[in-house]
C-alpha cells in the first residue's frame, strides 16, 4: 500500500482506540483473561508435576522397593490365645536370592521399621526405628548434615549407635548439639539408650508429592537409624502394636527390600524375575507389593502430557471466545464508523488501506491484551513462588503458545470486519448517517 | 476560453438498480468545465446534483455515457485507480464537513498525504501553513469537537486543497452555516478560485451560486440551463 509503512498505519490506530478507551480495554478483556489463563494454569500445573517428578526421582528411577504386605487371609487367623499373631513379609534370604539371581541388580538394601517413641531429657517424639545397612545414605541419596552414619563395625559389633534425622534432631535437641548425646528409646519390651553418631537428611520431600498417590506410603519424618544387627539382636522381629487398641503382634523379618539395578533401562525387564525369586517358597501367599518409580515417574508424564493437552483446549477455547468478542466489538466499530471509511475512501484510500486500518487496530487490541496477560500471568506466577512458596513455573513455550494464539485470533478475527469495512462503497459509506 | 478542459461528459447516465425499480438520476448530461473555472450546480431536490457530483469526483461510476477527467476515461479505471485519483487530483468539501474525530487539526489536513504515503513529520509545515491561510493558526491541534461548524468547515477546505488538487468539488459546503459563517467560506472560496484553482460547487442557494462563473440548472438528471454570468464579487469589485 504505496509506502503507507505498518508503523503509521499503527500510530493512526492507536488513536482511533484511544478515542474509546473503555471499549478498547473491555474489548481486550478477553484476551489478557485468555494469555493470562494459559500462562498462569499452565504455571501452577509445570509447579506442581515438577515438585512431583522431583520426588519420585529421589526415591531413585533405577530403584524399586519390595514392601512387607499383610495378606488379607492373616488378617482372620487366629494364633494364640490371647493375641493375633502374624507371620509375614519379607526376609534377608529373599534380599539375598534377588541379589544373586535377578541379572542387573547392583546392590539390595534391607530395611526393617517399628514404631518407638524416643527420649532425650524431658522431651520425647514419636518415631521410627529404622533398622538397616550402614550403605542406607548412599542408597537412598541422603545427605549425612552432621558426623557420620553407622559404620560396618557398628553392624558387625550389634552396637547401640544411631543416626537421626534431621526433624527429629531438631525437635529432640532444640538447637543444642546432638552428637555424642544419648536418646532413650522406649517401646513395649524394653528401652534402650543410643548414642547419636550423626544426623541425616533424607532427600525426599515428601510434603511436596501429589496427593492419594501412594508413593511412598506413610513415612514420617522423624526417623532414628540403627545398625540392623543391633535391631535384630534388641528386639527381635516380633513387633508389638498397640496402637489399633487390642494388642496385636506380628512377626516381619523386613519391612522393606530396596533394590538398586546399574541403569534405568534394566528396571522394567527385571520386574518378572524380581517376582520369581520372591514368589519362590512362598506357596502362592501374597504378603509383598513392589513399588516402582520409574513407572510412576511414567505414568506422571503420561498424565502431565494428558494435562497440559487439556490446558491447551482451555486456552484455544477461552482465546476463541476472546476473538469472537473482538470481532464483534470490531464489526460494531465498522458500522459506527461507515462515514468516516467513507470519508477516507473520498480522501484517496484504497481497499487495502482500510482493511489494512481495521486489520491493525484489531492487532494493537490483541497485542496489547496478549502483552498485559503475559505479564499478569508471569507477575502471578512470580508471587505464588516466591512469596506463597509455591512451586510455580512460567515456560516458554505457554508464553509463545499463548501470546502467538491472541496474534493469530487478531487476525483470524479481525479480517472479516476489515474486509467488511473495505468492500463499504464509498458513496453508500459516506451517505451513512 | 484557452484553458484546456478538465473535465468533458459525454452523454453521462446514472441508473440506481434497486432490483425492483431502475431509478434514472441522470439522463444523458453532455458539457464540458474548463481548467480554472468556477461552476456552480443547482436544481431542485432530487435533480441529481450530488449524484453528478459523486461521478466528478469519482466516488461513484456512471452507468452510461462516459467522463473524461484530465482527458482519461475514468470508465475503465480499476478502483485502486479511482482511489489514486481521488487522493492526489480532486479535492472534497462536504456539506457535514466530514472530519475525522480521533484526528487534530493538522492530522485532518494532512490525511490525503497520508493515503499518499507521505510522513506527517514530513509534510508538517504545509498543513500547518494552509490550516492558518484558512484562519486555523491557533488551533492546529485542536479536535474537530473543539470547533465551530465553520472552522470545521475551513479544516474540510484546507484538507481538500493539501493534495495541489486539480480540482475542489464541494456539495453544498455552506448548507449548515449561518450566513455570516457561509460569507466567510464563499470567501475563501473565491481567493482560491482567483489563485487559478477549478471549483464545482452544488448549491440551493442563489447567494452562493452568484459567485460562480458559470450556473448550470438541472431538473430531472437533464441540463435544464447552462448560464455564464460575472460573479457577484467581481461586480462588487467593478463598481
Ligand atoms: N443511493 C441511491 N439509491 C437509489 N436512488 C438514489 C440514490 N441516490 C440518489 N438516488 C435518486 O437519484 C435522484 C437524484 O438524487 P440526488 O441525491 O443526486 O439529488 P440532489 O439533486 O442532490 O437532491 P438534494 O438537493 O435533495 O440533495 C433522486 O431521485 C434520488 O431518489
Ligand atoms: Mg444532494
Amino acid at each position: 500500500m504505496r509506502g503507507s509503512s505498518f508503523l503509521r498505519v499503527g500510530q493512526a490506530g492507536f488513536k482511533s482506540l484511544r478515542l474509546h478507551k473503555l471499549r478498547s480495554m473491555l474489548t481486550m478483556l478477553g484476551m489478557i483473561i485468555g494469555v493470562w489463563a494459559v500462562i498462569t494454569l499452565v504455571a501452577i500445573g509445570e509447579g506442581a508435576s515438577y515438585d512431583a517428578q522431583e520426588a519420585i526421582k529421589a526415591l531413585g528411577a533405577n530403584n524399586i522397593i519390595i514392601r512387607s504386605m499383610k495378606p488379607m487371609e492373616d488378617k482372620v487367623q487366629i494364633q494364640g490365645e490371647m493375641q493375633w499373631v502374624s507371620h509375614y513379609g519379607l526376609t534377608n534370604a529373599d534380599a539375598a536370592r534377588i541379589l544373586k539371581t535377578v541379572p542387573g541388580v547392583k546392590r539390595v538394601l534391607p530395611i526393617l521399621i517399628h514404631r518407638k517413641n524416643v527420649l532425650h531429657g524431658k522431651r520425647n517424639v514419636d518415631c521410627r526405628l529404622v533398622g538397616t545397612y550402614p550403605h542406607y545414605p548412599s542408597f537412598t541419596q541422603s545427605r549425612i548434615v552432621a558426623g557420620q552414619f553407622v559404620n560396618e563395625i557398628e553392624e558387625a559389633r550389634r552396637e547401640n549407635s544411631c543416626v537421626l534425622s534431621h526433624d527429629l534432631a531438631k525437635k529432640l535437641f532444640a538447637g543444642e548439639n546432638p552428637l555424642m548425646e544419648t536418646v532413650t528409646v522406649r517401646g513395649f519390651e524394653s528401652w534402650q539408650v543410643f548414642r547419636v553418631k550423626g544426623i541425616l537428611e533424607e532427600r525426599t520431600d515428601l510434603e511436596k508429592l501429589p496427593k492419594n498417590s501412594n508413593v511412598m506410603g506413610k513415612t514420617l519424618s522423624s526417623n532414628v537409624y540403627i545398625p540392623l544387627s543391633t535391631f535384630k539382636s534388641l528386639y527381635g522381629v516380633k513387633n508389638i502394636d498397640l496402637s489399633v487398641g487390642s494388642v496385636s503382634s506380628e512377626v516381619v523379618h523386613l519391612t522393606e527390600i530396596r533394590v538398586e539395578f546399574g541403569s534405568v533401562e534394566e528396571v522394567i525387564p527385571a520386574m518378572d524375575l524380581i517376582k520369581d525369586a520372591l514368589d519362590k517358597g512362598r506357596n502362592g501367599k501374597v504378603d509383598y507389593e513392589i513399588q516402582v518409580p520409574i513407572n510412576e515417574l511414567n505414568t506422571l508424564r503420561a498424565q502431565k502430557a494428558r494435562d497440559t493437552r487439556l490446558l491447551m483446549y482451555i486456552a484455544c477455547i477461552s482465546l476463541l471466545v476472546g476473538g469472537i468478542g473482538i470481532m464483534n466489538i470490531m464489526l460494531a466499530t465498522v458500522t459506527e464508523r461507515t462515514r468516516e471509511i467513507g470519508v477516507r475512501r473520498a480522501l484517496g484510500a484504497t481497499r487495502g488501506d482500510i482493511t489494512l486500518q481495521f486489520l491493525v487496530e484489531t492487532l494493537i487490541l490483541c497485542l496489547i491484551g496478549g502483552g498485559i496477560g503475559v505479564v499478569g500471568g508471569w507477575l502471578f506466577a512470580t508471587f505464588r513462588h516466591n512469596i506463597m512458596h509455591t512451586t510455580t513455573i512460567v515456560t516458554e513455550w505457554s508464553v509463545i503458545l499463548a501470546f502467538g494464539l491472541s496474534v493469530s485470533v487478531g487476525l483470524v478475527f479481525g479480517i472479516y470486519p476489515a474486509r467488511r469495512a473495505a468492500q463499504l462503497d464509498p458513496i453508500e459509506a459516506l451517505r451513512h448517517a | 476560453m484557452a484553458s484546456p478542459d478538465i473535465i468533458e461528459l459525454r452523454d453521462l447516465g446514472k441508473v440506481y438498480d434497486l432490483g425492483a425499480v431502475q431509478v434514472p438520476a441522470l439522463r444523458g448530461l453532455d458539457f464540458v468545465i474548463e481548467e480554472g473555472s468556477y461552476t456552480a450546480i443547482m436544481g431542485p431536490s432530487g435533480s441529481g446534483k450530488s449524484t453528478l457530483l459523486n461521478i466528478l469526483g469519482c466516488l461513484d461510476r456512471p452507468t452510461s455515457g462516459a467522463y473524461f477527467l484530465g482527458g482519461d476515461d475514468v470508465a475503465v479505471m480499476t478502483d485502486k485507480e479511482l482511489s489514486q485519483i481521488r487522493g492526489t487530483r480532486i479535492g472534497f468539501i462536504f456539506q457535514s464537513y466530514n472530519l475525522i474525530e480521533q484526528l487534530d487539526v493538522v492530522e485532518n489536513v494532512h490525511l490525503p498525504l497520508f493515503y499518499q504515503g507521505k510522513d506527517i513529520k514530513d509534510c508538517y509545515d504545509h498543513c500547518a501553513k494552509l490550516a492558518k491561510k484558512v484562519g486555523l493558526g491557533d488551533r492546529l491541534d485542536h479536535r474537530p469537537m473543539q470547533l465551530s461548524g465553520g472552522q470545521q468547515q475551513r479544516v474540510a477546505v484546507a484538507r481538500a486543497l493539501v493534495n495541489e488538487p486539480l480540482m475542489l468539488l464541494a456539495d453544498e459546503p455552506t448548507g449548515n452555516l449561518d450566513s455570516s459563517t457561509e460569507q466567510e467560506i464563499l470567501d475563501v472560496l473565491d481567493e482560491l478560485h482567483h489563485e487559478g484553482r477549478t471549483l464545482v460547487v452544488v448549491t440551493h442557494d442563489d447567494a452562493v451560486a452568484g459567485r460562480a462563473q458559470r450556473v448550470i440548472r438541472l431538473k430531472d438528471g437533464l441540463i435544464d440551463q447552462d448560464l455564464r454570468q460575472v460573479p457577484t464579487v467581481d461586480r462588487t469589485l467593478s463598481e
